[in-house]
């Protein structure tokens, strides 16, 4: 691929998730306040509602099926399933406090049918971190990457059940509840597998 | 390491792993939006085929659709419950009737009849109670079959469908039969 045409590239990063963790009060009820009506306009049948629910989660979606192992093209192709499930399943839409969990559990179904029907798949690395080519590769920072090296192997060790808990919360930054119910598992549940992950992970490090 | 620590990394991991997307996904997907966008709900569809195609008030055709719902309802390939298929149902008669729902119930039931010495043929184990039941009891077991836990799926007078445990079922037998001892 060319210089110009990775220039065009839309690098997608979770920075917008992250402020919006960070984000105050009154961010937080506007965002809430877009995400219901998006909701309420995808439920009323709204094509527009529709593309601007692609703009805002297409690249997330397409990284969290990157997380969880799959190839760039695959990745790619379920990204495209994963919101022709959504048309579909429109009408299961509860309100804009659902949308995460909702596109979220629809994309994570895509990926365990994806998995299911190649179970001789082998679950991919994440390719997208590459330490060599860090500006700060100074001294000091060498083990630092050294860890995030070893942790990006760890990730992609884990169960599929363990990684998806990881990669939900931790990488896709989506709350305990939002993250529980896009696995279809109980909190509980889901805390005690985050639990058991962060245990493995932090055994591969030290 | 502490937890601290590793959640520290997984944060700079997830930036690290923010690759950038093929320019014009997004494009792609959007084309894929159906024309025209209407939310799919189980139920509606038929309403919609035969609001679409201008179907005259054919009692036949809200027969056999209504046992259609009725039946993938009881046998599990629709995922809803009772009262939805009910409501479905309802809507369905009141769009191609505007009334008269209570007649055509019984079309429905007695459409069941015939469908059981079919399934039956077909080595189905399903019992049918050919009792002309109140179509307004929704306590009035019509049919039922069993599920491999041990439960049964009952379809009642009123059209609605339930499942219930096997001394339900008993309990709804009993009182079927003093109903008609009376």
């Amino acid at each position: 691929m060319g210089k110009k045409a990775q220039s065009t590239e839309h690098k997608v990063d979770s920075a917008h998730l992250i402020s919006e963790q960070q984000s105050t009060e009154g961010d937080q009820e506007y965002l809430q306040q877009r995400r219901d009506s998006l909701a309420a306009r995808l439920r009323a049948g709204n094509r527009e509602a529709a593309a601007e629910l692609v703009d805002l989660y297409y690249g997330q979606i397409y990284l969290f099926f990157r997380r969880l192992g799959h190839s760039r093209q695959v990745s790619e192709d379920l990204t495209q399933e994963s919101f022709l499930l959504a048309w579909y399943h429109i009408a299961q839409l509860r309100d804009g406090k659902a949308l995460n969990s909702w596109l979220y559990r629809i994309a994570g179904n895509a990926s365990k049918l994806y998995w299911r029907k190649h179970p001789s798949g082998e679950p991919a690395s994440i390719e997208g971190l590459d330490v060599a080519d860090k500006k700060e590769a100074e001294s000091d920072k060498v083990e630092r990457h050294e860890q995030l090296d070893r942790l990006k192997d760890a990730v992609a060790r884990l169960s599929m059940k363990l990684r998806q808990v990881v990669v939900l919360h931790y990488m896709q930054h989506l709350t305990i509840a939002e993250a529980a119910e896009a696995a279809g598992i109980r909190e509980g549940t889901f805390k005690s597998r985050l639990n058991r992950a962060l245990k493995v992970l932090r055994k591969h490090l030290t | 390491m502490t937890e601290e620590k590793l959640k520290e990394l997984l944060n700079e991991l997830t930036d690290a792993t923010a690759e950038p997307v093929r320019p014009g996904l997004n494009e792609d997907i959007k084309h894929q939006i159906p024309q025209p966008f209407m939310p799919h709900r189980g139920g509606w569809d038929t309403i919609n085929i035969i609001i679409d195609l201008r179907v005259s008030k054919l009692a036949a055709a809200a027969v056999i659709t209504l046992t259609t719902i009725l039946l993938a309802n009881f046998f599990g390939s629709r995922n809803s419950t009772g009262t939805d298929i009910y409501q479905d149902g309802k809507l369905l008669i009141e769009y191609i009737f505007r009334g008269g729902e209570q007649t055509h119930r019984s079309d429905v039931l007695a459409g069941l009849s015939k469908l059981q010495e079919a399934l039956a043929q077909q080595g189905r184990e399903v019992v049918y109670y050919d009792n002309k039941p109140d179509t307004e009891d929704m306590y009035a077991v019509v049919m039922y079959r069993k599920l491999p836990d041990g439960r049964y799926r009952v379809i009642f007078g009123d059209l609605t469908t339930k499942t219930v445990s096997a001394d339900t079922l008993i309990m709804l037998q009993t009182r079927m039969l003093q109903k008609k001892t009376k």
